[in-house]
């Protein structure tokens, strides 16, 4: 790892010089300098190159014009540095490929030379212009004429631009203590910043807690996440504050100030990112299958506290019910995890049979479970499982439960999950699809509780008589996170999760900057994709602290506060949050925070704001240009 | 000791490894096999469940990668060999021979206008063709040519020489060879993806017998714009275009049989989006897809699914189905299912949503750096639950489909999370920062 | 007369719409060579002010590309876009100036073909139309001046600029409009604002009745009164002289300019 080359020497925004005090555009100081590619025969084969660069002569302000034969290659990059500084040239446009490309190229080649690169302008005469135009050598020589005229155009109005440094607080705030945060906060620290972690529990571990199994593992939820746990609370560079809420949170990337309010008590801390891992909840089904009326119809994590407290009640038959209100009843959504968890206790409630309906359960519950060779033989028996494939049930266990999952879709998705699925099969676990038009019936019929549903293969109606009935329901954002969603300027989706930046490629970013989320915060997610999205935030929001500074871009928009009127309407557009009002009320850029869209700046109804390097004067010069037509 | 990181493999996964590596001031060696990275991302046409152009979205972040100052980029080369340990490895990378001067090279394509010898285009799944000197697709990166040697007339006959001929920046260069060098580096994260399994074997499906049933990625390539048809979806048998198309889900997948008993976690929601697709090119066009589960999961999944279903008119049927063909007009027939009863439905395309595999070379990757593998040739993780990236070899960390199947914003999340750990490796081994 | 050769202006954004541009040329598809293209970063930044001012100083035909809808690369730009093309739309219909003229495109990084059909299609549209009559006709040139100057008005920008969020969120009171009726509010705000800047434009170069001004803004003299008596009010209109019985307004000049 590297040093941040610069480090700022003051806080707070700091700026680069430009090499040169370039021309004010409109003075009689211009010196434009076009050098127009033949890129081989790719361009000159079909653009009259010499005579673009005869008619770019003609043009005003351009004291210099000549063709290359690659200006990419090094012998075409060298002519444009000696003639920058042979010429004094103050601004430079190559009239060649694509600045998607080449812009990054040239731009430094006049940064070598001594030029701020936003004095550069691109003209696109081979993509856009002689391989769209092969067969019309006249008019694609106008054309490359016209589009280097607008360059010129553009060119004489460029301004320096200076990219503004904004320090960064190399601290971090993780906000939740469930396996994402715990996780999160301490990879953070691992690469050596100071993590200040909230949890609004007594406890660390998060909905883990409730849990009693895992799914992939062999250990207790509680002993498997003991060892994650004590290493946050044991790091240097981690603080715990437990029975605590952030209690507000202004500015923005490098630089937020925070409150975390404990007990009464509250703390301010400085920290340049921010970490979102609060997690989601348990839907409560009331109303839903006789939950609340009958006393053996439970959630899943219910069903889990049962096992984890050894208070299972004696029961043979168990039939769980997937999908309660989630996709398209009461939630729209698929929960995602549902499925494996159920085949998860299934599995657990058939292999520990014995032992759960034991009367002195809690010493047994412990039995073989963190043997080694046991663990191993598992693995060993999950394996052939596969190889045998689901075909060949092996004989159920004698006297054990009889379990039936009614699902609508078994979402077993990947290669954990799945192997679990077909070991419930193996197991003799009964899987019964479901439609929502035929969802299953649930009512008490002596002690027992009557489970009625339509067998979609015989079309009739059936009926099972359980002891327990297991509904698996979705996670649910809770309440809390539309309150956090407004103090940090972040959005929250249709279901009540965090949005993320983009659906495929910034799953764990904001739009703004500095703000990420991990974990069931963001949309249900199993424990390992949990800890996999904690390490990932910690990854991105490790970058702005290891470098020391965010480089703004240069290309940004700047308000005018003397014609701002300070409507708002700018703010609102604003798709990064990096536009505030300022205390005079008028508004404000965060250079740290603008991607330079443009966006407010075309609909400020003011005009208040400069889109720098897009200004209105420059594009209209562009057009206008263009419109004048060849001479 | 070096605190540089390498990673393998240069798709979504790798890409995101590298930019947070990168950007946080440590230096990466990008390593990929083909000649541009990009991975399989850069093959789709639109991504789930937001219909995205995929390249689009893609492009900026590979050419972010290619010009990273902190980001050496290795394209068609390969890891030969590793030794050492956690900051300290020293990583053998074979750079192969691409006969063309990356320097030089300005990406023109006169070339291979002029290349005389035409071969099925790998990237486009042989629909279509390329020739032996070739930009493997148009926004691949870097954008320079290389030459197929197992099919350029020159390294066969000492003949032709087109290429190097006409190339006026002389950046054709025969006499090219392949090198070796070896690398130190503290960290090694591996994302090499997956492979597209060929569903030749199974012949209830008939692929590679009957000319209109395709696979996933085929169809990808058709649908997209800048694919081998220029966005038409053609039948082989008579190029026309399909009015009634099938899909058939789990192909190869959940199939201990063909010993893929693992659920591909990507195809539902491929299928559901390519059958939407194809409502989008042509209104009057019928999708039916057969399913086992419909694994809608994701955020927003069940939602696309639904939306598939009631705006876009896709009929989803829940049964296995085989394929048989109209021997007449060679139109594939589905024999499938409902409540036990035996089916069949003509159709004038199938479309096979086939499993992914571990890469061919995952073994060999394995072997070399020295980690396991599961029961299913993934990485396997130090410790599925609380360490899912870590491998049992300290500092070397894996990302993306190559661990475990999953989807293009878990393989970002994985890139980034793999980036996080090499990133404590290097700093808890390396030298003081 | 020489062959008539449009001019004709693409603005395109950087991440979609450029590339589809640069992957046409990659793949060598051929279009018609009338078109200059003018690279911006998103096409949310394309000002309707800068669309329309083209178009009064002659552009022939004016394309935009951006990435398609949930593909922006600033996440939600093109939305804006969208909005702003349409109030472009309605201000050019006003004036009197073809619609057709104007087109807004989704194109993408990998559509290198739709480009190219697109330019292709376009161009062969502007030949049909004929050149642009704006300079010709001072009537349209004068209402095109009209349309560029209600594009810079308060109150339509501001209403854009709040036409998403207040379909979503509402306004500060909580009140969510439908998308329906912040069409129906922009477009009155639209109708009011060309009215207006007509008004003003003539009467910046020579006094004119409301009789005068009904003619030219073809609409019934009531509402050209209550137009003259909201500019009255804001200070941009003023009684140059009373002929007999009839009042004659000039614009009034605000600001420095």
């Amino acid at each position: 790892m590297e040093q941040p080359e610069q480090p700022a020497e003051t806080p707070g925004e700091t700026e680069e010089q430009p090499p040169e005090t370039p021309a004010e555009p409109g003075s009689e100081d211009l010196r434009i300098g076009v050098f127009v590619c033949h890129c081989g025969t790719n361009i000159g084969g079909f653009v009259d190159v010499p005579s673009v660069v005869e008619y770019t002569k003609t043009l005003p302000d351009v004291v210099f014009a000549t063709g290359n034969l690659y200006s990419c290659a090094e012998d075409g990059l060298a002519s444009i540095r000696d003639a920058i500084k042979e010429h004094k040239l103050n601004r430079v446009i190559v009239a060649s490929c694509t600045p998607r490309t080449h812009g990054p190229l040239f731009q430094g080649v006049c940064e070598e030379a001594g030029l701020n690169k936003y004095l550069f302008e691109f003209a696109n005469i081979r993509e856009q212009c002689s391989w769209v135009h092969m067969k019309e050598k006249e008019e694609a020589t106008e054309k490359a004429k016209d589009l280097v005229r607008s360059a010129v155009a553009k060119a004489a109005l460029l301004v320096p631009q200076e990219e503004m440094k904004v320090d960064v607080v190399p601290r971090s705030l993780v906000i939740g203590g469930g396996v994402a945060g715990l996780s999160a906060a301490l990879s953070l620290a691992g690469q050596r910043f100071d993590v200040h972690l909230v949890e609004k529990e007594s406890e660390l571990g998060g909905f883990t807690r409730n849990l009693n199994s895992l799914y992939l593992g062999e250990k207790s939820a509680e002993e498997t996440i003991k060892p994650l746990i004590d290493r946050v609370m044991s790091h240097e560079n981690i603080t715990v504050h437990l029975n605590s809420q952030v209690g507000d949170v202004s500015g923005f990337i490098g630089n937020f100030d925070t409150t975390i309010v404990s007990n009464g008590s509250s703390q301010e801390v400085k920290v340049g990112t921010i970490i979102i891992a609060t997690g989601a909840l348990e839907y409560l089904p009331d109303g839903l299958y006789g939950y609340g009326m009958y006393d053996n119809v439970v959630t899943l994590t219910e069903f889990e506290i049962l096992c984890k407290s050894h208070k299972l009640p004696k029961v043979n038959k168990v039939a769980f019910i997937q999908c309660v209100g989630s996709r398209g009843q009461d939630k729209s959504y698929c929960s995602r995890i549902c499925c494996v968890i159920s085949i998860k206790n299934a599995l657990y409630l058939t292999e520990k049979y014995a032992e759960l309906m034991g009367d002195d359960g809690a010493e047994r519950v412990e039995v073989g479970v963190s043997v080694p060779e046991i663990a191993s033989r598992r693995r060993r028996r999950r394996r052939m499982a596969v190889a045998e494939g689901a075909g060949a049930p092996a004989a159920a266990p004698m006297g054990g439960p009889e379990i039936t999952i009614f699902n609508r879709d078994v979402m077993t998705y990947g290669a954990n999950h799945e192997v679990y699925y077909n070991e419930a099969r193996e197991k003799r676990i009964r899987f019964v699809r479901y439609t929502p038009e035929n969802r299953p019936k649930v009512t008490q019929e002596g002690d027992k509780l009557a489970v009625t549903y339509y067998h979609e293969t015989l079309k009739t109606e059936r009926k099972l008589l359980a002891d327990m009935v297991v509904l698996a329901t979705p996670l649910v954002a809770p309440p809390d996170a539309a309150k956090l969603s407004k103090m940090l300027k972040v959005p929250i989706g249709r279901d009540g999760f965090f949005l993320e930046a983009h659906v495929k490629l910034r799953p764990i970013d904001f739009a703004t900057d500095g703000i990420f989320v991990c974990g069931t915060a963001r949309g249900p997610a199993d424990i390992t994709e949990s800890v996999a999205q904690g390490l990932g935030t910690a990854s991105r929001a490790a970058i702005p602290m290891a470098r020391g500074f965010i480089q703004a871009e240069a290309i940004l928009a700047q308000v005018d506060p003397q014609i701002c009127t300070g409507c708002g309407t700018c703010v609102a557009n604003c798709p990064y949050g990096a536009i505030r009002m300022t205390e005079e009320g008028v508004a404000e850029v965060l250079a740290a925070a603008c991607k330079g869209c443009g966006c407010c700046g075309a609909t400020c109804p003011e005009k208040a704001i400069t889109m720098m390097n897009y200004t209105d004067d420059q594009l209209l010069a562009q057009g206008r240009s263009i419109l004048q037509g060849a001479l | 000791m070096s605190t540089d990181i390498m990673v393998i493999g240069g798709g979504i996964a790798g890409i995101q490894a590298s930019l947070d590596i990168a950007d946080k001031g440590g230096k990466v060696y990008l390593v990929e096999k083909t000649p541009s990275i990009g991975g399989r991302m850069a093959q789709l046409d639109k991504t789930f469940p937001t219909n995205d152009c995929s390249i689009c979205i893609l492009a900026p972040k590979m050419a972010d990668c290619y010009s990273h100052p902190n980001i050496d980029v290795l394209t068609y080369s390969e890891v030969m060999g590793v030794e050492g340990e956690a900051g300290n490895f020293k990583v053998k990378v074979l750079k192969k021979a691409r006969y063309v001067d990356e320097a030089k090279c300005t990406g023109c394509e006169e070339c291979a206008v002029k290349c005389p010898v035409k071969v099925p285009n790998e990237f486009d799944q042989g629909i279509g063709e390329r020739k032996a000197i070739y930009m493997p697709f148009a926004q691949a990166v870097p954008r320079v040519m290389t030459i197929d040697k197992e099919h350029c007339t020159w390294f066969l006959k000492e003949k032709c020489g087109a290429c190097k001929i006409l190339c006026e920046r002389e950046a054709v260069d025969f006499d090219q060879k392949d090198e070796e060098v070896v690398l130190d580096v503290g960290s090694i994260i591996v994302a090499i993806g997956y492979d597209l399994w060929d569903p030749t074997p199974a012949t209830e499906y008939g692929y590679g017998k009957f000319p209109n049933v395709f696979t996933g990625m085929e169809y990808e390539r058709m649908i997209n714009a800048s694919g081998p048809t220029g966005g038409e979806m053609k039948r082989r048998s008579d190029g026309k275009r399909p009015y009634k198309l099938a899909f058939i889900q789990c192909v190869g997948s959940r199939n201990p049989q063909l010993g893929h008993a693992y659920c591909c976690s990507v195809c539902c929601m491929f299928s559901t989006k390519e059958a939407m697709l194809a409502r989008e090119h042509h209104d009057d066009i019928d999708s039916t897809i057969f399913y086992k589960d419909m694994r809608a999961f994701g955020k927003g999944f069940f939602e696309y699914v639904e939306r598939a279903k009631n705006d876009y008119g896709v009929r989803y049927i829940n049964s296995d189905a085989t394929v048989q063909e109209n021997p007449e007009n060679h139109n594939p027939i589905v024999v499938y299912d409902v409540a036990g009863r035996p089916e069949k439905e003509e159709f004038d395309m199938v479309v096979l949503a086939t499993t992914l595999i571990p890469r061919e070379g995952a073994v060999k990757v394995a072997e070399m750096i020295g980690i396991p593998l599961t029961e299913f040739k993934f990485f396997e993780s130090k410790d599925r639950i609380l360490a899912p990236v870590d491998t049992a070899k300290e500092g070397v960390f894996l990302a993306g489909y190559c661990r475990e199947p999953m989807d293009i914003p878990e393989s970002v999340t994985e890139g980034s999370a793999a980036a996080a750990r090499a990133v404590e490796t290097v700093l808890a081994k390396g030298v003081s920062v | 007369m020489a062959e008539f050769e449009p001019k004709i202006i693409g603005f395109l954004c950087n991440w979609c719409s450029y590339a589809g541009a640069d992957l046409a040329g990659v793949s060598r598809y051929q279009y018609p060579p009338d078109i200059r293209i003018i690279r911006v970063m998103c096409s949310a930044r394309v000002d309707p002010m800068i669309v329309l001012t083209l178009f009064k100083e002659g552009a022939d035909g004016i394309l935009i590309g951006g990435c398609h809808i949930g593909d922006c690369h600033y996440i939600s730009g093109n939305y804006h876009t969208e909005k702003r093309v349409y109030v472009v739309k309605k201000l050019m219909e006003k004036a009197g100036l073809e619609v057709e003229r104007f087109r807004l495109e989704w194109i993408s990084a990998s559509e290198g073909e739709k480009f190219a059909k697109t330019v292709t299609e376009f161009t062969e549209k502007i030949m049909e139309l004929g050149p642009s009559k704006v300079g010709e006709d001072p009537e349209l040139t004068n209402r095109m001046g009209a349309a560029v100057d209600a594009s810079l008005d308060f109150r339509i920008r501001s209403l854009l600029g709040h036409e998403v969020g207040m379909i979503e969120n509402g306004n500060v009171y909580g009140e969510t409009k439908t998308e329906e009726e912040m069409r129906n509010i922009i477009d009155i705000a639209i109708e009011d604002e060309f009215r207006r800047s007509l008004i003003l434009g003539v009467t910046s170069s020579k006094p004119a009745s409301a009789k005068e001004l009904s003619q030219i803004a073809n609409l019934p003299t009531e509402r050209i009164v209550e137009h003259i008596a909201t500019l009255r009010q804001k200070n941009l209109l003023a009684i140059d002289h009373v002929d007999g019985m009839t009042p004659y307004y000039v614009a009034l000049r605000v600001g420095g300019d």
